[in-house]
């Protein structure tokens, strides 16, 4: 007995969930990498994050390296 | 499209072009942020602010490890949010760019990229080595940056979508138009407030090789994100049905 099988190609639009998750991607890595000040660990640390500045001081040569104003 | 295929490919090539970016930092910008950072130390040590110790040089050891080995996951991280922003313009104007394959359209989008979002901001807010820069104005000094990259970033698609508006060589208006509105913003944006004061030939090394760094990400991005396009195909949605 044999079985016939079809194979749809279709070519759609970029998918909206796909857009989405990359915008926030984006917005969330050149956040971390190219602004944050101890902002997104003073959610857990409080005040003491904006002395701390972990985030800054691991992403400070690349910060510098990529053109954002680092201090 | 086929979206999980598409997300891991715009993601693994920001990655990887990230990783490149990082590389190149360590290799030939790092010397320069070095050679800054000594200088500061002994301005530090001049004014009395430290004292020249075992302890401090211990210290000083610890965070520039610290920050040395974070350049290259800064640079993943950086990578793969630059390369978001590249995947999503790239699928949505890839039946409009130039080229016969993937690679060469990729490589002609990064192109346009490089120059609207880095290169011509660059020639307003250049990049600056550690010891330029007052930390008070750190905040003025970011607003001004990513404000520039976004009025150019946005300019260069209202002007793409007006010159698709017109016939043939009319379409050059676009361009024309793009270039007469950055110009004039280049202009009426304020300068960087702080002033340069370390020595001329460091900054202009420091910003030479942070130029060539950062094409080599944009460079990097285009050829991988082409090559996986060309293919996976993420294009394609495949359906089988009996």
């Amino acid at each position: 007995m044999s079985e016939s099988r079809q194979i749809t190609v279709s070519k759609k639009g970029v998918p909206i969930i796909a857009i989405i998750a990359l915008a926030v991607i984006f917005a969330t890595g050149l956040f971390v990498v190219g602004f944050d000040q101890g902002h997104i660990f003073s959610l857990v640390y409080g005040e003491q994050a904006f002395t701390d500045l972990y985030i800054h001081e691991l992403t400070h040569d690349m910060r510098h390296a990529a053109g954002f104003p680092c201090h | 499209m086929n979206t999980s295929l598409f997300l891991i490919i715009v993601l693994v090539s920001g990655a990887f072009a990230g990783l490149i970016h990082g590389v190149t930092n360590l290799a030939i910008v790092e010397p320069y942020l070095d050679q800054a950072i000594g200088m500061e130390n002994q301005n530090m040590f001049a004014s009395g602010e430290v004292d020249d110790t075992l302890e401090f040089w211990v210290e000083y050891e610890g965070y520039r490890t610290w920050q040395k080995s974070g350049q290259v996951l800064a640079g993943v991280i950086l990578g793969v949010s630059i390369g978001s922003l590249f995947g999503i313009v790239f699928a949505m104007s890839r039946s409009s760019l130039p080229g016969r394959n993937n690679v060469k359209k990729a490589l002609i989008l990064a192109g346009i990229m490089w120059v609207t979002l880095y290169f011509i901001p660059f020639l307003k807010y250049p990049a600056n080595p550690p010891t330029v820069g007052d930390a008070e104005s750190v905040v003025l000094r970011a607003i001004l940056y990513s404000s520039f990259i976004a009025i150019s970033g946005i300019a260069a698609v209202g002007f793409y979508k007006v010159s698709k508006k017109f016939q043939n060589k009319k379409k050059i208006l676009g361009l024309i138009g793009y270039v007469a509105f950055i110009s004039l913003v280049f202009v009426i944006m304020p300068e960087n407030p702080d002033k340069v004061t370390a020595p001329l030939n460091l900054v202009e090394g420091f910003r030479a090789t942070s130029v060539l760094a950062v094409s080599s990400f944009w460079i990097a991005i285009a050829i991988t994100l082409g090559i996986l396009w060309n293919h996976f195909k993420p294009e394609r949605e495949i359906a089988t049905s009996n």
